[in-house]
């Protein structure tokens, strides 16, 4: 079929019940589909019988019809919500190792609290730093220590809730 | 009551009404078949030759009846031996139960003897799968797993049983099942749009799929076609979901379909389809596809709308419902020009098979003459190429539930299986397999299964020494390199049948077809006829990959 949608990213909220199996359903449903998953989160409800899963999916509109029609046959998906972007919180977590010098250390530093990031350790030769906001907050995080030379980054799937 | 984990699997099964099961036993299931030992004034279970014949078979079942199939295997390759058939159902949309036994609960996940996880294997082929870890859940398991294959789009689901809890006791309470669900009818303001589409049409294109079938929606859509003033093409899992004596009736749309479908296709100016998925199969090339006018679709699962190709009106719903609605509210239309055109085309592009050699038997002529015979009546299942179009071509289908084919997955080996099941389903029907000599060999020891209960199938492989589908395409597209196509088998068709209990003949000649199909129609028990056709019979018309559907070849 033609396709003449925008390609984007799209935040899915998945209620599932909370049983065994249910992450492989969804991620088996994604891979044999051919859909995109950008990145996954699972985490138990209020009600510890429910599990809500977010998830970030690149595609277009027709695309993210398919994918949430799709995933409401899974008989462990209680509900599948397209989440708005705009009126959405969306949340990223991020653990970031920089390398760390004399020199730096103070750059490194203002960095951080420029984002009111937390320092979390130091050594002598690396920091480790740590923040919570939306993906594009994290990406210009990652951007400004870029040229200090990153050790490891650690980043979780988004988070989303419409406010 | 207090029970035994088997013997509540066999009260669950008498609950929904199962008095048959096709499996074969295995270690991880002897409490089960003890338990079937014990039922079997109750449960009638027929052993196949392999598993694969049993997950078959309780889909042929499930295909001829309308009722839920059921089968049964042990733990790891008794399970792995199901998948093929349990695929098959669940691309066909086929409700099937499959209970399968797994090592003790203390044995999972180490590897144990004849351990495999069977849930994680058929998750993609099925609509959902469990593995029971308490007892006390295994009642409404099983419930749960007839209630979901039945419901909605149907299919297989896969419940599997660790050893020790088809041993241990529980309490089991009956439970009659719950109503069917009813789905609600598609909101107001698409009903309108359809009407409105349906009452400007002038061209309208009828197009019925295997949905029509399931939700028993075929007299509904006969009476849709009449007031539509429609001409009607099925798809190959709607094979008789609408009467194919019916002058309306065009014949299959798509990759093998007729010349006047086609061109109806490209001259209409609706397209209307019920219970249909537009597999590629049929939209050959889905950018091609009725582009030029506005296409209602009418389906159970949402997720087929858009799917393959953009519809302008979706109706999500229950199909005999929802034709039902529309006929409420639909005026009596009359298109006598369009219905003339069809008719002419008809007339000019009738499906006549050339025969490869002169005086050799084409198939068209045994399927015409089987038709005859059998008065329209028999229930045809086919294998996997060839023959399986040439069935759906040449056989005039007459009611639902006459035609058994795997058409989303192409299975081959399907058949035989398939056909014993429905036999057993409706043991007063005359049930035919039509086969082909190379999906023969992949089935042939099920005729141990046809003799060992005097199954009375025909089995009538059509016989020309090669894969003909797949050479016909060499043919047209590898140069002639028939690549492992010709298989020059020194089996002796007539020879093996005797051998597994099951009498044999042989057609050789056009002389030969009449009385020898009368001969086999007459004979109490399964006959096996081994007919001789020629290499060089195509299976025409056919869409070449990537081409329009509108655009058949008619010779090659």
């Amino acid at each position: 079929m033609e396709n003449n949608h925008p390609e984007k990213d799209y935040i899915l909220s998945v209620l599932a019940e909370n049983r065994a199996g249910v992450l492989l359903r969804i991620s088996g449903l994604f891979s044999r589909r051919c859909y995109n998953i950008k990145s996954i989160v699972a985490a138990q409800t209020a009600d510890a019988s429910r599990s809500e899963i977010l998830i970030v999916v690149t595609g277009d509109d027709r695309i993210i019809k398919q994918v949430k029609r799709q995933l409401e046959k899974l008989v462990d998906i209680v509900q599948v919500t397209v989440l708005d972007w705009e009126n959405s919180v969306v949340r990223e977590h991020i653990l970031l190792k920089v390398a760390r010098t004399k020199e730096n250390s103070e750059a490194l530093v203002s960095i951080a609290n420029t984002f009111h990031a937390g320092v979390l350790s130091a050594t002598d030769t690396s920091m480790l730093v740590e923040l919570t906001g939306d993906p594009r907050t994290l990406d210009s995080f990652v951007e400004l220590y870029q040229p200090y030379g990153i050790q490891k980054i650690l980043r979780t799937g988004t988070m989303a809730v419409e406010a | 009551m207090q029970l035994n984990g088997s013997d509540i699997i066999m009260e669950c099964l008498l609950e929904q009404g199962v008095d048959t099961v096709f499996g074969y036993p295995g270690g991880a299931v002897l409490n089960i078949y003890d338990a079937l030992y014990k039922y079997s004034d109750k449960i009638r279970h027929i052993e196949t030759a392999h598993e694969q014949g049993a997950a078959h078979a309780a889909d042929g079942y499930a295909r001829a009846t309308g009722r839920v199939g059921v089968c049964i295997a042990t733990s790891g390759p008794g399970a792995t031996n199901l998948v093929t058939g349990i695929a098959t159902a669940y691309m066909d949309s086929v409700p099937v139960v499959a209970i399968t036994g797994n090592v003790t609960r203390n044995l999972l996940g180490l590897d144990s003897f004849q351990e495999v996880d069977i849930t994680g294997v058929t998750m993609p082929i099925t609509k959902h799968n469990y593995i029971v870890k308490d007892v006390n859940q295994l009642a409404d398991t099983i419930r749960e797993a007839f209630r979901l294959a039945n419901e909605g789009r149907k299919g297989p689901v896969l419940v599997d049983i660790p050893k020790d809890i088809s041993a241990q006791m529980c309490e089991y309470t009956p439970k009659k099942p719950d109503a069917p669900k009813v789905f609600p009818l598609p909101q107001e303001f698409r009903f309108e749009k359809a009407l409105e589409l349906l009452q400007k049409a002038e061209r309208p294109f009828l197009y019925t799929g295997g949905g029509v079938i399931s939700s028993g929606a075929s007299e509904e859509v006969a009476q849709l076609a009449e007031k539509l003033d429609a001409p009607v093409a099925s798809s190959l899992m709607c094979q008789g979901g609408f009467d194919q004596a019916n002058p309306r009736y065009m014949g299959m749309l798509g990759m093998h379909g007729t010349k006047t479908a086609a061109l109806a296709l490209q001259n209409c100016d609706l397209f209307v389809a019920v219970g249909t998925r537009f597999s590629d199969r049929v939209t050959c090339n889905a950018d091609l596809f009725a582009q030029h006018c506005p296409v209602i679709q009418i389906d159970i699962d949402p997720a087929e709308f858009n799917k393959n190709i953009e519809v302008d009106v979706k109706l999500k719903g229950d199909a005999k419902a929802i034709v039902a609605e529309l006929l409420r509210r639909l005026p009596q239309k009359e298109n006598w020009e369009w219905m003339n055109r069809i008719h002419q085309w008809q007339k000019k592009y009738p499906l006549v098979q050339q025969p490869g050699r002169e005086g050799t038997v084409t198939p068209q002529q045994v399927l015409e003459t089987l038709d005859r015979l059998t008065d329209g009546k028999a229930i045809l299942a086919t294998e996997v190429g060839q023959h399986q179009m040439w069935a759906a071509q040449f056989y005039r289908f007459r009611s639902p539930r006459q035609f058994i084919s795997s058409g989303g997955l192409g299975t081959m080996g399907f058949g035989l299986g398939a056909a014993l099941g429905a036999q057993v389903g409706l043991p007063e029907k005359q049930v035919v397999n039509i086969a082909g000599d190379g999906s023969f060999h992949m089935n042939c020891n099920e005729l141990s299964t046809l003799s060992k209960y005097g199954i009375p199938v025909i089995e009538l492989v059509f016989n020309n020494q090669v894969l003909g589908m797949v050479r016909q395409w060499q043919k047209l597209f590898y140069g002639g390199r028939f690549s492992q196509t010709t298989l020059e088998k020194k089996t002796n068709y007539e020879m093996l049948a005797e051998a597994f209990g099951v009498k044999a003949m042989t057609i050789s000649s056009p002389e030969e077809v009449e009385p020898v199909l009368k001969a086999a129609l007459e004979t109490q028990g399964p006959v096996l006829i081994n007919c001789h056709i020629d290499p060089d019979c195509n299976v025409l018309p056919m869409v070449p990959a990537g081409a329009s559907a509108e655009d058949p070849i008619l010779e090659m």
